[in-house]
């Protein structure tokens, strides 16, 4: 019998019962006997019908399909009459799912994912050398080429860092694309297929080409173009230059870098043409370091990442064959420095390899996800405990229509499977829900750990791993809330219920039904606290960075960014520091401003390395000589708020024509002077006998320029007046609110250099909050998480309470009948949730404690700052907990006795 | 309602054996499940009675089984019913089954009497 042929089979078995029914009473009416009793002699004969059809049924192989067909028409019909419960259940099995769901898939795909590509273990970075100034393991093009030229059967893949570029389109608005210049073997050697068209090959590297080849990633393609194949062969142009589009990667390769998916890729070549802003780092001043000429020839400066593929089998003799051929552009790497113990360390450093998720990302963000993992994993457990305590209190509001049901023979197993399956349905519809939310949640927490300028990016697909956790999740929440009640109360409660009303309504939970929910009560409590204390913590972490003391006047500040890069700025060197001048003045004119000034950095993400040197101090170690570098205007300081401790700041009267002059920080002077007096000493960027170019003029206070959560580094300031060059940022410091100041700096600057383009004007405070990643997730995520647990324990106490509350109502209508006060029956109630908040609270304490060590590198925050955020939660909690069950303590003290007796 | 005295006299059938007189009855011609009963309670001058609650799980089980084969039809006297069939698989198991019961027969009959034989 097939089930799709049920109904009808089922009507025909009835037809022919009917049929034998039909010819037993002709056959006793042709008998002679009378037909009505013919009637009755053959129903009886014929037996019970139902049981018939039901036996002869079985025997078609699809009865239990039936009876499951039954029962979840049975679910769906309580489902839809206990509407709060269902949507309670639904919400807490999708926000307990999917916050697990979404925080894993981040988890994931930071932390675990492998490249999508054949035999991606076979894939390392190499790290040959520090580089000088950054420590990074770039290395210089000709070192490249004569790495890969060792080992022709060996993949080496070189990639560079390019900052953002503008993709201009025909008839469209001009769009920022994201860039990695990659080498001619890059998808070759990783093992990329392209999803349309061709990807690069050795042809492409050609020096000089009229238009560019270009290779899309596949979503960024999608969303230009509309399909990968529609964008092949597409005319682009990027930051001025032709580029054709050969090809489309594949759906699933987002780069080789963990979180960051460039747009396009194009040929290393592309660096000649001076286009692009690259990363790089060099030996420094004086080592022949030509950055405004092609970099391909050019040994002294590092800017190329090295991925290999090696089996494993291989590794050490490859390695070793790579630090002999790399043996000279080592010993030319110690010229950077005079510190013998420097140049000794590198001679000595040999090549290694570093898998290729082991990276910042990974570091930066491995313990915050494990530990929102941690967190997810308890807010579902909470939810879990919530159900399952609703749950008994909902069964043991049914014992009686249970009770009956198995006194007229519905057996054990059935009546688990109708409660099972009611909560199965429950756990799809809420699974369905969490799945949908997941998603949606990995989405808003990729943006709330990302960093402002540059979002993550990663493979969201659907992956086995994923769906096993959901599928485990799904399955875990139905034993703990759906199967483990069922069971309990069945082979407990019911067979003792099963008498008259007057019996069951009198019945009280057992001793050990009660303790069991008054434990999962506790335990919600315990995993509250820990949820909402971390929650405040983290809070308290975020607060702090946004409002720590930066050396500067975070809050009134507005930064432009200008795009200077183009010929009539970069060619015309000489007439900038009059622009400048003119762009101070105006902007200075405008009301509400207090100051303006450029500089070269243009924000926290600056990382402008340097080393100084000192004339007449040849002692000086790296660790000393090594700090950072801007180059500003004059009123730099005061429009920044970074205040003078000693001689003078820049002026106009600094020029071209004059001494050179340098401004630095506290820290950098301690590191080269310890507490002596820096002012009248010479410097400059190489050892003797080129180490007194500059005067140091001027001592000024620290400043996190790298970010709130970042030591203030050593800075060295030089006139950009001196050195004219480009400016990335112009500041404003306001009187008021920087954000009011925009238009009218927009206006002013227009009314200067009517064609300076202008990338973004921003408030300093969210450049230096744009950082906060790890602490805005782990913040709002916490608080959210914290709300809900709340939301759930306040329905959890309500619901225990009240369940319990009405099922005292006799007695609580005895008492007040002999004499009892209203407020004595409160607190017969309230006294019960006191004991079991008190029973969460305390191990609920030691657990937030011991979370706050665990955690305690994310948080900032003193001992006595934490243990004021574990008693506002235990406060909120009990609060909380408190006022939840008083509802139904007022009620059940409210009732009227002579009703509750009455119906005794 | 007094007992019918028809009843008191039937005997329980041997577990197995209900499927091997239905077969039996189907081995002339088609029948429909009232007249299988009527058969079977004529034939065993009416000692044996298939229960309704039997015959039907039983009909439906041989049909599962492909033994016989169902059809509905027109009675002689205008009634629809349900006609089952023999099918060739359904002969061979009667066969068998006649086989065993003959078997297990004259294994009883030896052991209940001893001395008739030889």
């Amino acid at each position: 019998m097939k089930p799709w042929r049920w109904d009808r089979a089922k009507e025909s078995l009835s037809e022919e019962l009917e049929s034998h029914l039909k010819m037993a009473i002709s056959d006793r009416v042709v008998r002679g006997e009378d037909p009505a009793q013919a009637r009755t002699a053959a129903l009886r004969e014929l037996g019970n019908v139902p049981l018939i059809e039901d036996v002869t049924r079985d025997h078609w192989g699809w009865l239990w399909l039936e009876n499951l067909l039954h029962d979840i028409h049975h679910a769906f019909r309580r489902l839809r009459r206990a509407r709060a419960f269902t949507a309670t259940a639904v919400l807490t099995l999708a926000f307990g799912i999917g916050a697990n769901l979404g925080v894993f898939q981040l988890l994931y795909s930071v932390i675990l994912a492998d490249l999508p590509v054949p035999h991606p273990e076979e894939l390392v970075r190499i790290h040959v050398a520090p580089t000088p100034f950054d420590q990074s393991w770039t290395i210089s093009y000709p070192a490249y080429q004569r790495l890969r030229a060792a080992t022709p059967d060996i993949p080496l893949m070189a990639t560079a860092y390019a900052q953002d570029a503008t993709l201009d389109l025909p008839n469209r608005a001009s769009i920022v694309a994201s860039l990695e210049p990659v080498s001619d073997n890059y998808f070759r050697g990783l093992g990329v297929a392209p999803a349309a068209g061709r990807l690069f090959v050795q042809a492409d590297e050609r020096m000089g080409q009229d238009e560019w080849p270009a290779v899309l990633r596949y979503d960024f393609a999608r969303k230009t173009f509309g399909s990968a194949q529609q964008a092949v062969g597409r005319h682009i142009v990027l930051n001025g230059r032709a580029f054709v589009v050969i090809g489309v990667a594949h759906r699933r390769f987002l780069g080789d870098k963990t979180g960051r998916a460039p747009d396009i890729w194009f040929p290393l070549a592309l660096q000649s043409t001076g286009a692009f802003a690259f990363s790089w780092d060099s030996l420094g001043p004086g080592h022949d370091v030509a950055l405004d000429k092609p970099w391909y020839n050019q040994p002294t400066i590092f800017w190329l990442d090295l991925t290999a593929r090696i089996p494993p089998a291989r590794r050490a003799a490859v390695l070793a064959h790579w630090d002999q051929v790399f043996r000279n552009d080592r010993e030319l790497m110690t010229e950077a420095t005079p510190d013998p113990a420097v140049k000794a360390a590198l001679l000595r450093t040999t090549t290694t390899v570093a898998p290729l998720n082991e990276n910042g990302m990974r570091k930066r963000f491995t313990t915050p996800l494990t530990l929102l993992m941690a967190l997810s994993a308890s807010i579902f457990l909470v939810g879990s405990l919530n159900l399952a305590n609703l749950q008994l209190a909902r069964l043991n509001a049914r014992a009686h229509e249970l009770g009956v049901r198995m006194a007229l023979g519905a057996s054990r197993a059935r009546l688990v499977r109708q409660l099972v399956i009611e909560d199965a349905l429950l756990v799809a519809v809420g699974a369905l829900c969490a799945f949908a939310l997941g998603r949606a949640a990995s989405d808003i927490l990729i943006r709330w750990a990302s960093n402002r300028n540059s979002p993550f990016t990663f493979d969201l697909h659907l992956n086995l791993p994923i769906a096993i956790l959901g599928a485990g999740l799904m399955l875990l929440s139905l034993l703990c809330f759906s199967i483990f009640p069922a069971v309990i109360f069945i082979r407990a409660g019911v067979s003792r219920t099963a008498g008259s009303g007057a019996k069951v309504a009198g019945i009280s939970q057992t001793a050990r039904q009660r303790l069991g929910s008054n434990v999962l009560l506790s335990t919600q409590v315990s995993l509250s606290l820990l949820l909402s204390t971390m929650s405040a913590c983290f809070a308290a972490t975020l607060v702090h960075w946004e409002t720590v003391d930066v050396g500067m006047d975070r809050e009134h500040v507005l930064i432009v960014r200008p795009d200077m890069h183009e010929p009539r700025y970069t060619d015309h060197r000489d007439t900038l520091p009059l622009l400048y001048n003119r762009i101070q003045e105006r902007l200075q004119a405008l009301p509400g401003v207090r100051s303006a000034s450029v500089g070269m950095c243009s924000g926290i993400h600056c990382g402008w390395n340097t080393a100084i040197y000192v004339h007449g101090r040849s002692d000086l170690t790296n660790g000393q000589v090594h700090g950072q570098e801007d180059h500003v205007g004059p009123g730099f300081f005061d429009t920044l708020g970074i205040s003078l401790l000693r001689g003078r700041v820049f002026s106009s009267s600094d020029t071209d024509s004059t001494q050179r002059v340098a401004v630095i920080s506290r820290a950098y002077a301690r590191q080269l002077f310890g507490d002596a007096d820096p002012i009248g000493q010479w410097i400059g960027y190489e050892p003797a006998p080129n180490d007194h170019k500059f005067l140091i003029v001027g001592e000024v206070a620290d400043a996190r320029l790298n970010g709130p959560e970042r030591d203030a580094p050593p800075m060295v300031y030089m006139s950009i007046d001196q050195n004219p060059a480009p400016a990335n940022a112009i500041r404003v410091r306001a009187t008021g609110d920087p954000t009011r100041l925009s238009e009218s700096v927009r206006q002013a600057l227009h009314q200067v250099d009517s064609t300076l383009p202008i990338d973004e004007i921003v408030p300093m405070a969210t450049d230096l909050n744009g950082d906060l990643g790890t602490e805005n997730l782990l913040a709002r995520l916490a608080a959210i998480y914290a709300s809900l647990t709340l939301l759930l324990l306040a329905i959890g106490f309500y619901g225990v309470m009240s369940s319990r509350a009405s099922r005292r109502k006799n007695e609580f209508g005895i008492r007040l009948a002999l004499g009892a006060t209203r407020r004595h029956i409160q607190m017969l109630i309230v006294g019960q949730t006191a004991r079991i908040l008190l029973a969460g609270i305390l191990p609920g304490v030691i657990l937030s404690v011991l979370a706050m060590r665990a955690a305690s590198h994310l948080l900032y925050g003193t001992a006595s700052a934490n243990s004021l955020a574990v008693i506002a939660a235990s406060i909120v909690l009990a609060f909380a907990g408190s006022v939840a069950s008083l509802i139904p303590a007022r009620r059940a003290a409210f009732a009227d006795p002579l009703e509750t007796l009455r119906s005794e | 309602m007094a007992e019918d005295p028809k009843y008191q006299n039937r005997i329980e059938l041997l577990q197995g054996t209900l499927d091997m007189l239905i077969l039996q009855s189907l081995q002339r011609e088609p029948m429909h499940g009232y007249a299988i009963a009527q058969v079977i309670r004529n034939r065993s001058g009416e000692v044996l009675t298939v229960e309704t609650g039997s015959l039907y799980p039983a009909l439906h089980r041989l049909e599962r089984q492909k033994w016989v084969k169902s059809e509905w039809k027109v009675t002689e006297s205008k009634q629809r019913a349900k006609y089952y069939q023999l099918t060739a698989l359904g002969k061979k198991q009667l066969t068998a089954d006649h086989q065993r019961w003959l078997q297990l027969v004259r294994a009883i009959g030896a052991v209940m009497e001893p001395e008739v034989q030889p």
